[in-house]
C-alpha cells in the first residue's frame, strides 16, 4: 500500500530542506525522520520520499542500503548494538555479545519473539575510552560488564527504562 | 597547450585532455573498465593506473588531465604490477563461468588477463562471494551480478544517457551489487546498449544469449533503417544468419543504438518472410505472380499511379520512377515525402519513422512527378485503377485507396507488412541482403551492405521492377543498382 | 601548561563566555579575513582529523576571485577506531567549535557552515543544536554576527552510519544526500566542494583550536609543541591502561609519559605488547618502538607510523595479534564503500585469510598472500581506506610474524598459548 506522507512530516521536511541549497540534500535527514516515526524505513517510505524529493527510487534505495543506521525491517523496542571493534574487543565485547545471545536466545540480526529486543553487533561507536560500549537505540551505555548488562536488561524488561527516554 | 611525453614519445594536447585520451592519440591503449568516452569519468576500476615520473603514486589515466612537462609511463614495472594486482582483485570473486558465458571472446577480463596477467589463482573457489545470477530484467536483458565488476558503466548510462536512473549500486564493499526497483523492468528503449558497454558478462542480451559464440561472428558495417536518424551499425552474422546488430559509433550520428533499431534484423529471418508472390491471399510462384500483376496493369489502360516509398533505398525508388515514366507511361507518380524530422527523445529516435524521405525527394528532383497531395487526391477520386507502391507506403494512402477503389500492387518483404485489400504482392530483398543508399535526416548519404544473402529467387526491388516492366512489355535495362541511379544527384 | 580545549566549566554558553569565550570572534571580525588566515598559518595548526595538513594553508586555497557561495564544513564524523576525542570536546566545550567555525567562516568568506556529526552521536547532536540556539540568540551566529554585517548560518547535519564519511569528499557526498563515496581529486574541495562551491573541511579539534589562536596569537600557539608539530593535541587512549581517556598534551610528548604519567600505566601490571599510535589505520608499533617515540607528526613518521587522529590504542601481552587484525579486517571490509577495485575486493580477501589463519586452518602461504594482497592495495585507490587496511595488516605481519606462523601451525599464541 502506498505510504502517504503526513502534513506534519511535510512541514518538518520543508524546515529541513531550508537548510540546504538543494532539496535532495535533505534525503538522509528525512529518511531519519521517517525511521524515527516507524522504527524502520519501509519500501513504501522510500517510494514516498523519492516522489516527494523528485528523486529516482534507486538513489533512495542505494542510500538506505549504504548507511548502516537505516533499519530495513522493524526492530525491537530496544535495539541492542554491541560495539565489536578493537578497543571494545579487548575490553570484553565478545563476552557481552555471547551473554546477550544466551540471555535473549537470539543471534545478531534477530529480534526476540516478544518484540522487545533486537541484537546487533556494530563497528566503532567512538567511545573507546569507556569500552566496552553498548548502544541501545540512540543511547550509549559505557564501561559495560556482565553485572551492569544484566541490570540494564532487567530494567528494560520491567519497563524501568522507557524506550521513549532515548 | 600542455606538452607531455608518453613512454618517451612527445605529444601536445589541448588543455583538459586526459592522459588516457592523449595516449589513445599516440595509439597507446591503456587498459580500462569503468572509463567510457561518452560517460562521465568515475575512476573506480583502477585498471588505467599509469606512472608519472617523479610522482609518488600511480594515477588513473582516465581522470588525470595532461599538464605541461608530465613524463607518463604506461609500461613501467610499477604500472605492470598494478595492472596485475587490479586484475587479481577483480578475479578473486569472479565466477568460473567462462565456458557458459556469452561474453567469452569479447570479455574485458579475459582479454586483459591474457595480456597483462596470466597469474594463477590464489583464492579458493569456495570463498567467492555469491550473488544473484541470471536475473531477467526487462524485455532485453539478463543480469548476472556474480560476474559484475561494479564499473558502474550501466548505472551511468541510465542516469546520463537515458536519464531514467533505474540502476544503482546497492549496499557496499564486496557485497555491493547492481539493482533496480523490485518488479520494475529495465525498458528504457536503449537498454541493449548496456549489454554492449558492460565490459564483462554481467549484462547480456536475452536475444543473443546462447545463440552463437562471438568468435564465429562475421561483422558487416551497415546502416539502421529503423527511422530517419540512420544510425551506423554493424551486423553480426554467421552462415547466413544474423545474430545481432550493434552500433558503429561515429561523430555524426550515433554512439548508441536503440532497442527497436537493433531488432530490425528480426524481420529478415522471420517466418513470414516472402520468397514468392501473393495474389489476393494466396502464395504463388514469382513468375505467375508477375504475369498476373502485369495483366492487371495492362487492364488499367493507363489509369495507373506509382508511389515511391521513404522506406526504400534511392536505387529502388529510382527504379519505381523509371517504371512509372518509361514502362507504365504515367505522369501520376510521386516521391514527395515530407514528414517532420528530428530526434524526438533527445537521444536517437527520430520523429520520422521512415529512413529515407530525403532519398525519395532526391529521386523526385531527378524524375519529377506530382506532389503527394495531388497523387492522393487523384487516387481518392477513382481516376486511378491500379496503384503500384511499397507495402508501408501504401498505408499513407489508406483513406484515398478506400475512397477511390484502386487495385493495389505492393512490394513487400514480409507477409505481415501487406496492407489489407492488396491485390498483388511482390517480394524483394531486404537491405540486410542487398546494398542501398539512404539519406538520413541530417542529409548524410549512407549505404547499406549486405550481411546475408536473400532466399533463392528473391531479388532486390529494382530488379523486380525491371522484371515487372518486361512482363508489361517494356525493358528498363536495369542490370545493376547503379543503372537505376543514373541522373540522380548523389555523392 | 593550561588546557586550551578540554577545560572545565565551559560546557554552557554562560560558562564559556565568562571564561573569555567569543572574545576572539569579536577580535577576528575587526580583522581582515586574510589576516585571520595568516594568524592561523602562523600558529602552525595542522589538521587534527588524521592527515595533519596545515589548516591555514587549507583555508588559503579557496580561490580569491570565486563568485557565489562558499562553505565551511566541520568533520565531526569521528569514526576511526580508537578515536573519541571530538565527542569529549563537543560535550565539554561545544562553543569552542561554534566560535571557531564562525571565525573560520569569516576568514574564508563562507556564509554557511555545516557540522557533519556521525549519526550515532545523537546526544551530542542534540547538545550542539541546543548550544547553537543559545549562540544564535546572543548574536554569535546567524545574521549580522555581533553587528559586524557578517552573516553566518550554521547547521548540524547527522550522518547515518558509514566510517567512510570521515573522508572529506565522502562526507561532502553524504551531506549532499548521496552515498558516501569519495570523489576523485582534483578538483579539490577548496575549488569544487560542497554543492560544487569552494569549501573548507576541518576536523572538530582543528576548528576548536582557532579561537585561542586568534585570542592569544599564532606565535603563542606555535610556542607549544614542537617546531613542526605546534600546539596541543587531544590524545585518546584506549585499551588496558589504568586511566583510559582523552588527554590534552603538547605535541611531542613522549609516549612513555602519556602511558605512565597520565594514564597510570598498564592495567593489572600487564606487559605492553604493541601500540596503534594514531587509530586503527596506522602502522602498529612494538612496545620497544612505542616506548622510544614522541607523539608528534614527524617523530611518528620517522618511527614508521603516523600520528593520525591521536587515538592511541594500547595492546597488552594477553592479546592475540592475529585476532586483533581479524577484528580490524572485519571492520574495514564492513566499511569499504565498494567503489575502487583494490579496496572493495581486497578488504574482504584479507578478512577471509585472517578468518582462516585465526581458526588455525591457514598456512604459511596464507601469511604471504595476506601481506602481498595488502601491499597491492596500498596507494592504488581514490581514498585512503585501502591504505588504512593495508598499513596495519602489513605492519602486524612484519612485526608479529611469529604469532601468525603459530596460527598457521594450528596453535594460538593467546594467553594460554595452547593448541586450539
Amino acid at each position: 500500500m502506498p505510504l502517504r506522507l503526513t502534513d506534519d512530516f511535510k512541514a518538518k521536511a520543508a524546515r529541513v530542506c531550508a537548510a540546504y541549497p538543494r532539496k535532495d540534500a535533505a534525503l538522509i535527514p528525512l529518511l531519519q525522520e521517517l525511521q524515527r516515526e516507524k522504527g524502520y524505513v519501509a519500501e513504501e517510505a522510500m517510494d514516498a520520499l523519492a516522489a516527494f524529493l523528485e528523486l529516482p527510487y534507486a538513489r533512495v534505495k542505494a542510500v538506505v542500503t549504504f548507511y548502516t543506521m537505516f533499519n530495513r525491517a522493524p526492530v525491537g523496542k530496544y535495539h541492542l548494538q554491541v560495539c565489536r571493534n578493537i578497543s571494545c574487543h579487548m575490553a570484553g565485547a565478545p563476552g557481552l555479545l555471547a551473554r546477550l545471545r544466551e540471555k535473549l536466545g537470539i543471534s545478531e540480526g534477530e529480534t526476540t519473539r516478544d518484540g522487545l529486543f533486537t541484537l546487533s553487533s556494530v563497528e566503532c561507536l567512538g567511545a573507546c575510552g569507556s569500552a566496552p560500549v553498548l548502544q541501545v537505540n540512540e543511547h550509549y551505555f559505557e564501561k559495560m560488564d556482565e553485572r551492569t548488562l544484566d541490570a540494564l536488561l532487567d530494567d528494560m524488561r520491567h519497563g524501568r527504562l522507557r524506550a521513549a527516554d532515548f | 597547450m600542455p606538452r607531455i611525453t608518453i613512454d618517451g614519445r612527445p605529444i601536445e594536447v589541448e588543455k583538459g585532455v586526459t592522459l588516457l585520451e592523449a595516449a589513445q592519440r599516440l595509439g597507446v591503449h591503456i587498459p580500462r573498465y569503468c572509463y567510457h568516452p561518452k560517460l562521465s569519468v568515475s575512476g573506480n576500476c583502477r585498471m588505467c593506473l599509469v606512472e608519472i615520473e617523479k610522482a609518488p603514486k600511480l594515477v588513473t589515466a582516465c581522470s588525470t588531465e595532461a599538464a605541461d612537462g608530465m613524463a607518463v609511463l604506461t609500461m613501467s614495472e610499477k604500472v605492470k604490477t598494478a595492472r596485475r594486482d587490479v586484475l587479481e582483485f577483480l578475479l578473486i570473486n569472479h565466477p568460473l563461468d567462462c565456458p557458459v558465458c556469452d561474453q567469452a571472446g569479447e570479455c574485458g577480463l579475459q582479454d586483459y588477463y591474457m595480456e597483462h596477467s596470466l597469474a594463477k589463482s590464489r583464492f579458493p573457489a569456495e570463498d567467492k562471494v555469491r550473488r544473484q545470477k541470471r536475473r531477467v530484467l526487462g524485455p532485453h536483458l539478463v543480469l548476472d551480478n556474480e560476474r559484475c565488476i561494479l564499473c558502474t558503466r550501466c548505472v551511468r548510462f541510465c542516469s546520463e544517457v537515458t536519464r531514467t536512473s533505474e540502476l544503482e549500486v546497492m549496499e557496499r564493499a564486496d557485497h555491493s551489487f547492481i539493482d533496480l526497483k523490485e518488479g520494475r523492468a529495465l525498458d528504457n528503449g536503449y537498454s541493449l546498449n548496456i549489454a554492449d558497454i558492460c565490459p564483462v558478462g554481467a549484462w547480456t542480451s536475452r536475444d543473443f544469449r546462447f545463440k552463437q559464440r562471438v568468435w564465429f561472428l562475421k561483422k558487416t558495417p551497415t546502416v539502421c533503417l529503423g527511422c530517419a536518424t540512420g544510425c551506423l551499425t554493424e551486423v553480426h552474422h554467421n552462415e547466413n544468419t544474423i545474430y545481432r546488430v550493434v552500433p558503429r559509433p561515429n561523430a555524426e550520428t550515433n554512439t548508441w543504438l536503440c532497442d527497436a533499431g537493433r531488432m530490425t534484423y528480426k524481420a529478415v529471418q522471420a517466418g513470414d518472410r516472402l520468397a514468392k508472390g501473393v495474389i489476393k491471399n494466396g502464395l504463388i510462384d514469382l513468375e505467375p505472380a508477375l504475369r498476373e500483376t502485369a495483366s492487371r496493369i495492362d487492364e488499367a489502360h493507363g489509369a495507373l499511379a506509382v508511389l515511391g516509398s521513404p522506406w526504400l533505398s534511392v536505387e529502388d525508388n529510382a527504379a519505381l520512377a523509371r517504371l512509372a515514366k518509361d514502362a507504365l507511361k504515367t505522369a501520376d507518380f510521386s516521391f514527395d515525402f515530407s514528414a517532420e524530422q528530428g530526434v524526438k527523445d533527445g537521444i536517437l529516435i527520430n520523429k520520422d519513422p521512415a529512413p529515407n524521405a530525403a532519398g525519395a525527394r532526391r529521386v523526385q528532383a531527378a524524375f519529377g512527378g506530382t506532389s503527394f497531395a495531388e497523387l492522393s487526391a487523384k487516387v481518392a477520386s477513382g481516376a486511378v485503377k491500379v496503384l503500384v507502391t511499397e507495402a508501408r507506403a501504401a498505408a499513407l494512402l489508406k483513406d484515398a485507396l478506400k475512397a477511390g477503389g484502386a487495385r493495389l500492387i505492393v512490394f513487400a518483404a514480409n507477409r505481415s507488412e501487406i496492407p489489407a485489400g492488396a491485390y498483388a504482392t511482390l517480394p524483394y530483398a531486404s537491405y540486410f541482403e542487398t546494398p542501398g543508399t539512404f539519406i538520413n535526416f541530417q542529409g548524410l548519404e549512407r549505404r547499406t551492405q549486405p550481411a546475408v544473402t536473400a532466399a533463392e529467387g528473391v531479388k532486390p526491388l529494382w530488379a523486380m521492377v525491371n522484371k515487372l516492366a518486361v512482363y508489361s512489355g517494356t525493358s528498363l535495362r536495369l542490370e545493376s543498382a547503379q543503372d537505376a541511379l543514373k541522373g540522380i544527384d548523389l555523392k | 601548561m593550561e588546557n586550551i580545549l578540554l577545560k572545565d566549566k565551559v560546557a554552557s554558553l554562560e560558562g564559556y563566555f565568562a571564561a573569555g569565550g567569543y572574545r576572539a570572534l569579536k577580535k577576528a571580525l575587526a580583522m581582515k579575513p586574510a589576516d585571520v588566515t595568516a594568524e592561523v598559518k602562523a600558529s602552525g595548526l595542522r589538521g587534527r582529523g588524521g592527515a595533519g595538513f596545515p589548516a591555514g594553508l587549507k583555508w588559503s586555497f579557496i580561490p580569491k576571485d570565486a563568485q557565489g557561495p562558499r562553505y565551511l564544513v566541520c568533520n565531526a564524523d569521528e569514526g576511526e577506531p580508537g578515536t573519541f576525542k571530538d565527542r569529549e570536546l563537543l560535550l565539554r566545550n561545544p562553543h569552542a567549535l561554534i566560535e571557531g567555525m564562525v571565525i573560520a567562516g569569516w576568514a574564508i568568506g563562507a556564509q554557511t557552515g555545516y557540522i557533519y556529526i556521525r549519526g550515532e552521536f545523537a546526544a551530542e547532536a542534540r547538545l550542539l543544536e541546543r548550544e547553537l540556539f543559545a549562540a544564535r540568540a546572543k548574536g554569535f551566529v546567524g545574521r549580522n554576527v555581533l553587528g559586524s554585517g557578517f552573516d553566518f548560518e550554521l547547521f548540524v547535519h547527522r550522518g547515518a552510519g558509514a566510517y567512510i564519511c570521515g573522508e572529506e569528499t565522502a562526507l561532502l557526498e553524504s551531506l549532499e544526500g548521496f552515498k558516501g563515496q569519495p570523489r576523485l581529486k582534483p578538483p579539490f574541495p577548496a575549488v569544487k566542494g560542497l554543492f560544487g562551491a569552494p569549501t573548507v573541511i576541518n576536523n572538530v579539534e582543528t576548528l576548536a583550536a582557532v579561537p585561542a589562536i586568534i585570542d592569544k596569537g599564532g606565535a603563542w600557539y606555535a610556542s607549544m609543541g614542537t617546531p613542526k608539530s605546534a600546539g596541543t593535541k587531544l590524545f585518546c587512549v584506549s585499551g588496558p591502561v589504568n586511566k583510559p581517556g582523552v588527554y590534552e598534551l603538547p605535541l611531542g610528548v613522549p609516549f612513555r609519559e602519556l602511558l605512565e604519567k597520565h594514564c597510570g600505566g598498564m592495567k593489572e601490571g600487564k606487559k605492553l605488547k604493541a601500540v596503534l599510535p594514531g587509530g586503527s589505520s596506522t602502522p602498529v608499533l612494538t612496545a620497544a618502538e612505542a616506548m622510544a617515540v614522541a607523539l608528534d607528526y614527524e617523530a611518528l613518521a620517522a618511527a614508521g607510523s603516523m600520528l593520525g587522529s591521536g587515538a592511541v590504542i594500547i595492546i597488552d601481552e594477553s592479546q592475540c595479534m592475529v585476532k586483533l587484525l581479524q577484528v580490524l579486517a572485519r571492520f574495514y571490509h564492513h566499511e569499504s564503500c565498494g567503489q575502487c577495485t583494490p579496496c572493495r575486493e581486497g578488504c574482504g580477501w584479507i578478512e577471509k585469510l585472517l578468518n582462516r589463519l585465526e581458526a588455525g586452518k591457514g598456512s604459511g602461504r596464507d601469511i604471504d598472500t595476506l601481506y602481498s594482497a595488502a601491499d597491492a592495495m596500498l596507494g592504488r585507490t581514490i581514498c585512503p581506506l585501502a591504505d588504512a587496511m593495508a598499513m596495519p595488516a602489513m605492519s602486524f605481519v612484519k612485526k608479529f610474524r611469529g604469532e601468525f606462523e603459530a596460527h598457521a601451525a594450528g596453535k594460538c599464541c593467546g594467553p594460554d598459548g595452547g593448541a586450539r
